[in-house]
């Protein structure tokens, strides 16, 4: 699979990461190589297989619906870069 | 004094127990030697300046007699386990400043059963690499040839145990991540089955495949070790709720009633001819000391690679959507607009592999190229589980080799598609979610290389007792 730079910018966009352009032909090669060497999966015939998402059969483990506590917001937001009065600060999403 | 850094987790414990030597002593030991050889090495990213006061502490529980399993013994964890209110940066520089406002299970049932805690150890970037190169806290180096590398991503891991810095460390697999760096380094290193061992609190990079483990310096080691990291946790939603046997017990036991498949097609196919005669001559060992092998075909185990190579940047590209610049990890100066602001902080904050995978993962997942990508790969995942189900009718435990050729020379590989090829004997058992060990086999040119037993699931007290089997009648692991 060939990738273009307009593929690359809509998965740049979509990941939400900016890529500097004097990466940009390096990272398509790197790309394409990969994805040549996932393609290699084609040769099987799975029309009839079922995809597996998960290595075991046995269901997800839920917790009781009961409210839980566990969660200090002040401890929590020690690490966040800015935050006030226990918001989360980022420039204005509204103009 | 006798070195207490070169004794078995076992003599060790025999030791603190009896009162031979003090967790004080055991522990100073090992800060020394860090301290000489940390400089050289890098396998660490931080110490834990309480490991003596912790010592103490579990000096005073041995004295009141009222110690647990492993009281006193010092050992390292991997960056990619939270310790509250500890620095845990999973090798990147998006974590440089995260202090995690919780412990994993792995750190709290360890912590519970006694250990103490010498240090976090160097990683690649979010667990993605094979030879410790894309941490952002610099190479660690194979402590048996420096210019080579431990292998990765769990490298620090299974540089810090092959230098004897800690009595065994604990580690995350989710292509090979244990194993691999543990056959560069020669040291035993375990993946448990997925599900095994909770992954509450270890930072997430694939969680299909993801699962934490061991390394140790023996197969007998690394029961003991792995036996007091697992079962069920309820904060994990895909931990298995199963009884944990003793592996030590299923290890040690002289039961030899095993047969170990050979999957005739990936052996003839082992590229290097020093590698394929390990191979035979570990065959040959384990014949000659009474347990059966037999011939099998593992169908479509070719196709793993490109497999893992979907599902793995698949999944990491969601799980690392949190790593946005907001409610931790780095954020960018003078963000324009919200955009700017995730866009640039995840520019900056990522290594070059990591944000090649969330690029393969997001190309994968996004619309138009979802079903020839991640639903095919998904799909031929499971024809590889299903080839291992069939193999387990016949066999006890498959054998194949770890990786395909020793540690490498530091930046010598630089094609990214040469760099995932080392994982391609290690990937099928995460596809599965097979429990798999891998064992020293003996060296080429000096460098180790490793052997590697996979087993059915829940059956981790197989291939230890196979790995102990073999470890009674080789010496490589003492080497």
């Amino acid at each position: 699979m060939k990738i273009s730079e307009e593929v690359l910018n809509n998965i740049s966009s979509l990941s939400k990461i900016k890529i500097d352009e004097d990466i940009k032909p390096k990272l398509i090669e790197d790309l394409e190589s990969i994805l040549l060497m996932v393609e290699k999966m084609n040769k099987i015939d799975t029309s009839k297989i079922e995809p597996m998402s998960h290595p075991l059969d046995e269901a997800n483990n839920l917790r009781e619906d009961i409210a839980m506590h566990e969660i200090k917001r002040d401890n929590y937001q020690k690490s966040a870069p800015q935050t006030e009065d226990g918001f989360y600060l980022t420039p204005k999403v509204i103009e | 004094m006798k070195d207490l850094t070169n004794l078995s987790l076992l003599e060790q414990i025999d030791g603190l127990n009896s009162k031979e030597f003090s967790s004080v002593e055991i522990t100073s030991s090992y800060i020394e030697k860090i301290e000489e050889q940390n400089k050289i090495l890098n396998c660490f990213i931080s110490l834990n300046e309480n490991a003596l006061e912790e010592a103490k502490k579990s000096d005073s529980k041995i004295a009141k007699n009222k110690a647990n399993t492993m009281e006193g013994i010092p050992i390292a964890h991997k960056d990619i386990f939270c310790i509250k209110d500890q620095k845990t940066t999973c090798g990147s520089k998006m974590l440089e400043n995260f202090i995690s406002p919780y412990s994993s299970t792995v750190y709290e049932k360890l912590f519970n059963s006694g250990t103490v805690n010498l240090g976090k150890t160097n990683m690649d970037e979010f667990a993605m690499g094979s030879s410790n190169e894309t941490s952002f806290y610099g190479n660690v180096l194979n402590p048996i040839d420096h210019e080579r590398v431990p292998g990765g991503s769990s490298g620090g891991s299974a540089a810090a145990v092959a230098a004897r810095l800690c009595s065994f460390a604990t580690g995350t697999d989710t292509g090979g991540s244990i194993r691999q760096p543990a056959a560069f380094c020669g040291i035993t290193g375990i993946k448990p089955t997925y599900g095994r061992v909770s992954r509450w609190g270890m930072i997430a990079f694939a969680s299909s495949l993801d699962q934490g483990g061991i390394f140790a310096n023996s197969a007998l080691d690394a029961a003991i070790a792995l036996e007091n990291i697992s079962g069920f946790d309820k904060k994990d939603s895909t931990s298995l709720n199963k009884k944990v046997p003793s592996f030590f017990n299923e290890a040690s036991s002289t039961n030899k009633d095993h047969i170990v498949g050979i999957p005739r097609s990936i052996i003839e196919n082992i590229k290097d001819s020093e590698v394929k005669n390990n191979f035979y001559d570990s065959v040959e060992i384990l014949e000659k000391s009474g347990i059966k092998t037999k011939e099998i075909d593992l169908k479509n185990i070719e196709f793993s690679l490109p497999v893992y190579y979907v599902i793995a940047p698949a999944e990491c590209s969601a799980n690392l959507s949190r790593y946005d610049g907001v409610r931790f990890g780095h954020r960018c100066e003078n963000p324009k607009n919200l955009e700017d602001l995730y866009a640039r902080s995840r520019a900056e904050g990522f290594g070059e592999e990591v944000k090649k995978r969330i690029l393969i993962g997001t190309y994968c997942l996004s619309a138009g190229y979802y079903d020839a990508y991640y639903i095919k790969a998904q799909k031929v995942r499971n024809l590889i589980k299903e080839s291992f189900v069939n193999a387990f009718k016949e066999v006890s435990s498959v054998m194949m080799p770890t990786t395909a050729n020793v540690s490498f020379k530091q930046n010598s590989i630089q094609d990214p598609v040469e760099m995932y090829e080392q994982d391609i004997y290690t990937i099928p058992a995460n596809l599965a979610g097979l429990p798999a060990i891998s064992i020293p086999s003996g060296k080429i040119n000096n460098l180790p290389l490793g052997i590697q037993f996979i087993g059915n699931y829940l059956n981790e007290g197989n291939i230890l007792n196979l790995s102990n089997l073999f470890q009674q009648n080789t010496n490589f692991h003492n080497e």
